[in-house]
C-alpha cells in the first residue's frame, strides 16, 4: 500500500515535473522567437513580403472565407449584429434605447472587435502556421533548414511575426469598421430606431483613445496568436494525425490566452470601473 | 461511395463543388444516422468514447475561458448601468448576454475549434492511411460508424458542456459584480425576473445546432482531406475556418428566431 502511494506520489510528481519542462520548453521558444525578430525580418524581406500577402489574403478558396479579410469581415458583421440586438433590448428594459449608439461606441471598441478579429486570426491565420510548420517538421524540412545552416527558429517563426505584425493592422481595421456598421444596422434597420439618434450617440461616445487602444490589444493578440500557432507547429509529433491535432491544442490554447490577456488589458487600460468621459457622470 | 472533390476549375466553381459535396455530405450523413438509429446498430461505444474524449479536451479550456468573459462582461455592464443610473439592472443584462450569447457562442468555438479539429485530424488521418476505404470494402458504412457517432457525441457534449459554462459565467459575473460594490440581491433579483426557461431552451437549442455544424463540417473536411500531411493540415485549417463562420451565423440567425419559436417571458 505504502509502495503504491510512493509510486503515485512519484507519477504525480513525475508529471508536475513534465508539465514545467514543457511550460519551459515553451516559454523559451518564444524568448528566442522574439530575440530574433529585430534581425530576421530584415534578412529575409522576400519571405516577409510573401508571407504578408499570403496572410492578408489567404489561399484564398471562397468556401474557406475568401481570405483572412473575408473571415474576419464576416465574423466581426455578424457578432456585432448580436451587440445591436442584445444591446437594444438590454437598453429597452429601462427604457434608455436611443443609447443604443454608446453600445457600439464602447464594447465593439474596447472589447468585442478585438476578441473576434483575433479569434478568427486564429482559426484562419494561426491554424494554417500550425500546418505549415507541422507539415514541415514531419516532413524534416526543419531539420534540412538546420542542415543547410539556417536557423530554423528565426526564418519559420520570427519572419511570421513580423509578418502578421504588418498585417494585422489593416485585417483589424476592416473588421472594426465590420463591426461599426453590423450594429448599426441590426439597430437601425432591424430594430428600427431612428438614424440621427444613433449616430449622434455614436459620435458622442467614440474616443480616439479607445480606437488606438483597442488597435493596441488586436496587434497583441496577433502576436500572441503567432507565437502559440508557430510552437505547436514547429514541435509537432505523430504523422499526418499529428499535424491536424496539434492544430487543435494550439487553437485551444491561443483561444484561452487571448480571453485572459483580454482581460488583464481591459483592466489595464480602462481600470475596474471604464467610464465613459463624454457622458459627463464620473 | 465516397466523395471526391474535383479537379480546380476557379475559385468560385471550387466553392460551388464544396458547398454542394457538403450539402450532399449532410443529407448523407442525416440518412445514416436514421437507418443507425432505426435498425438499432448505432455504435455505442464509439459514440461514448468520442464524447468522453471530446468533453475531455474541451471542458478546461471552456471554463478557463469563461471565467475572464465573465469578468468582463461584469466590469463593462456594471460600470455602464452604474453610470445610466440602473445599477439594479446588471443582472437582467447578464441573463441576456451569458445564458443568450456568450455561453452557447464559448461552446461553439470549443466544440468547432478543439473538437472539429480533432475529429478532422481522425478522419483525415483514416482516409490518407486508406483506412475508409478498406471500411467500405468491408461493407462496413463509414457514415455510420465513424461521422454519426461523432456528430451524436459532439450533440450530447456541447449541450452538457453548455450547462456548465453558463454557470461559470454567471457566478463569475455576479462574483465581480459584489467585489465591486454591487448588491447581490438586487443582481439575483433582476436575473430571476427576466431569465426564463425559454431563454435557456434556446441556449441549448443553439448549442445543439453548433455542435451538427462543427462535426458535420470538420468529418466532411477529413474525409475529403487528400496529399499527405500538408493536405490534411490545409484541411484542419478550412474545416475549422468554416465551423466557425457557420456557427457565428447560425448564432445570428437562431437569435432573430427566438421571439418566433420560443415568445419570451411578458413584455420587457
Amino acid at each position: 500500500m505504502a509502495d503504491l502511494l510512493v509510486r503515485a506520489a512519484r507519477r504525480r510528481t513525475r508529471g508536475l515535473f513534465d508539465l514545467l519542462v514543457a511550460w519551459g520548453v515553451q516559454v523559451t521558444f518564444y524568448f528566442r522567437a522574439i530575440a530574433s525578430v529585430p534581425f530576421a525580418p530584415a534578412r529575409y524581406r522576400k519571405h516577409v513580403a510573401r508571407l504578408v500577402a499570403e496572410i492578408s489574403f489567404g489561399s484564398a478558396s471562397l468556401l474557406a472565407g475568401g481570405g483572412t479579410i473575408g473571415v474576419i469581415f464576416a465574423m466581426s458583421f455578424v457578432a456585432s449584429t448580436q451587440v445591436g440586438l442584445e444591446g437594444y433590448r438590454g437598453l429597452d428594459l429601462i427604457g434608455l434605447t436611443p443609447m443604443s449608439g454608446l453600445m457600439s461606441a464602447m464594447v465593439n471598441t474596447r472589447e468585442l472587435a478585438p476578441l473576434v478579429a483575433s479569434i478568427a486570426l486564429a482559426a484562419k491565420v494561426g491554424t494554417g502556421f500550425t500546418a505549415q510548420l507541422g507539415a514541415m517538421r514531419i516532413s524534416d524540412e526543419i531539420d534540412a533548414l538546420e542542415s543547410m545552416a539556417v536557423r530554423s527558429l528565426p526564418f519559420l517563426v520570427s519572419t511570421r511575426m513580423a509578418a502578421a505584425f504588418i498585417s494585422v493592422v489593416p485585417l483589424y481595421l476592416v473588421g472594426l469598421f465590420a463591426s461599426y456598421i453590423a450594429t448599426r444596422v441590426a439597430v437601425v434597420n432591424l430594430q428600427g430606431q431612428s438614424g440621427g439618434t444613433y449616430d449622434f450617440y455614436f459620435q458622442l461616445l467614440l474616443a480616439p483613445s479607445d480606437v488606438g487602444l483597442s488597435l493596441v490589444k488586436a496587434v497583441v493578440f496577433a502576436m500572441l496568436v503567432t507565437l502559440v500557432h508557430c510552437f505547436y507547429g514547429y514541435y509537432a509529433t505523430g504523422g499526418p494525425e499529428g499535424v491536424g491535432r496539434a492544430a487543435g491544442r494550439a487553437l485551444r490554447t491561443s483561444i484561452v490566452a487571448i480571453t485572459f490577456v483580454d482581460m488583464l488589458l481591459t483592466l489595464l487600460f480602462w481600470g475596474l470601473s471604464p467610464s465613459l468621459p463624454a457622458l459627463g457622470v464620473q | 461511395m465516397a466523395l471526391e472533390t474535383p479537379p480546380p476549375r476557379g475559385p468560385f466553381a471550387d466553392a460551388a463543388a464544396q458547398a454542394g459535396m457538403l450539402v450532399v455530405f449532410s443529407v448523407r450523413t442525416a440518412r445514416a444516422g436514421a437507418r443507425a438509429l432505426l435498425g438499432r446498430r448505432l455504435s455505442w461505444r464509439e459514440c461514448l468514447e468520442q464524447s468522453w474524449f471530446l468533453a475531455s479536451v474541451s471542458t478546461l479550456p471552456a471554463v478557463l475561458m469563461t471565467i475572464p468573459l465573465g469578468v468582463l462582461v461584469a466590469v463593462n455592464i456594471g460600470s455602464l448601468a452604474g453610470q445610466l443610473g440602473a445599477e439594479s439592472y446588471a443582472g437582467a443584462v447578464v441573463a441576456f448576454v451569458v445564458v443568450g450569447q456568450a455561453a452557447p457562442l464559448v461552446c461553439a468555438l470549443m466544440i468547432s475549434g478543439v473538437g472539429g479539429s480533432a475529429i478532422c485530424a481522425d478522419l483525415g488521418s483514416r482516409k490518407l492511411r486508406e483506412e475508409t476505404e478498406a471500411m467500405e470494402v468491408m461493407g462496413l458504412s463509414t457514415m455510420e460508424r465513424l461521422v454519426v457517432p461523432r456528430v451524436l457525441a459532439a450533440i450530447l457534449v456541447t449541450v452538457l458542456l453548455n450547462g456548465v459554462v453558463m454557470a461559470i459565467g454567471i457566478s463569475a459575473t455576479l462574483f465581480v459584480h459584489v467585489l465591486l460594490g454591487g448588491s447581490s440581491g438586487g443582481f439575483l433579483a433582476t436575473l430571476t425576473t427576466y431569465s426564463d426557461p425559454g431563454g435557456f431552451l434556446m441556449a441549448e437549442i443553439k448549442a445543439g445546432t453548433f455542435a451538427v455544424l462543427a462535426a458535420v463540417v470538420s468529418a466532411f473536411k477529413g474525409l475529403t482531406a487528400k496529399g499527405g500531411p500538408s493536405g490534411l493540415g490545409d484541411a484542419v485549417n478550412e474545416a475549422v475556418v468554416m465551423a466557425f463562420v457557420l456557427v457565428f451565423v447560425a448564432n445570428t440567425v437562431l437569435t432573430e428566431l427566438h421571439p418566433l419559436l420560443l415568445p419570451p417571458k411578458g413584455e420587457f
